[in-house]
């Protein structure tokens, strides 16, 4: 039996192991994270922490609508439509977190990061990405936003690089996680349209997403141990 | 020409190492060598303050002074920390 038919044999174990890993990387990023929002008001922290808040939540409540087998078809909506909006959420906030300066004074403050003018823009647009989906029964526009998404958080990231000329070590890696994140995304997309969720693609999603978590882990554990 | 408008991470920066090199300094001075507004720089006071980054001692003859903490000393040496965090992911 080789490796991915072992994966795939175990997908509920995996699904869980995958679920507590990711789940656990997002919650060490906020709480490290929020640490330094405290301690400087950082609006740009403060977004970057809210993108991983809403990863971890949205990983966890995949996994309970990845139960929806033993949940009523209410619940199992409901899950599958806070699962979009929450993933669709992080990503926006990651990206806003790169462009926040351009609308932003540095010096402005908001009493929320979460329910702000702004973000509330991001989150009607979330909303309506995950309800399309929904009344579609697809995950297409889910998949598109996204693309598009980190198509240009993957330009900012690589203009952020080039323009500190190599002397932030961490811009490189934040560029390939952006690559990392817009491939998975392309992958999720045919994989649901052309490959019929091949669990073999799916694993390689997996191991993406995994990659993606760990770059932005070890950026931040290792700043912050500086 | 032009110089670049402090940031507000910069200008807390400015004034905590101001009354760090000092160890304790009168209001009015630290006002000056903030390069602030008295506006703004009773609103950075008011928040380092209640932040306990900052301490209004006053003395027996009513003076008034600024110390910094020891919390607000931290926040000095966390301070490179965070602004590398904020160079490193382009925020």
């Amino acid at each position: 039996m080789d490796l991915y038919s072992l994966l795939i044999g175990n997908k509920y174990l995996l699904e869980i192991i995958y679920t507590l890993f990711i789940g656990l990387i997002c919650a060490v990023v906020v709480l490290k994270t929020d640490r330094f929002f405290r301690l400087s008001l950082h609006q740009g922290i403060r977004y970057f922490r809210n993108a991983f808040l809403f990863f971890g939540l949205a990983f966890i409540s995949r996994y309970i609508f990845g139960l929806s087998s033993d949940l009523s078809i209410t619940y199992s909506c409901m899950f599958g439509i806070l699962f979009e909006y929450l993933i669709v959420m992080s990503g926006f906030f990651l990206f806003y977190s790169l462009i926040w300066r351009n609308f932003e004074s540095a010096n402005s403050e908001y009493v929320s990061s979460l329910f702000n003018s702004r973000i509330l823009v991001f989150h009607l647009i979330a909303l309506f990405i995950s309800l399309l989906d929904f009344l579609f029964g697809v995950y297409y526009f889910m998949f598109l936003s996204q693309i598009i998404t980190f198509l240009f958080a993957s330009v900012i990231a690589c203009l952020n690089y080039k323009k500190s000329g190599g002397k932030r070590k961490f811009l490189k890696f934040y560029f390939m996680a952006m690559l990392l994140a817009f491939s998975a995304w392309i992958l999720n997309f045919l994989a649901a349209l052309f490959f019929d969720w091949n669990p073999l693609l799916l694993i390689n999603i997996g191991i993406i997403n995994v990659t993606f978590f760990l770059l932005f882990l070890f950026g931040v554990l290792k700043i912050t141990r500086k | 020409m032009t110089t670049k408008k402090r940031e507000r991470l910069e200008v807390i920066r400015d004034i905590l190492n101001k009354v760090k090199e000092s160890k304790q300094i009168k209001p009015t001075r630290l006002l000056y060598a903030s390069n602030l507004s008295p506006q703004m720089f009773k609103e950075y006071i008011n928040e380092l303050i209640n932040k306990k980054f900052l301490k209004l001692e006053v003395d027996e003859n009513e003076k008034k002074n600024f110390t910094l903490t020891k919390k607000g000393s931290d926040f000095l040496q966390e301070y490179r920390v965070i602004e590398s965090f904020v160079e490193n992911f382009g925020l």
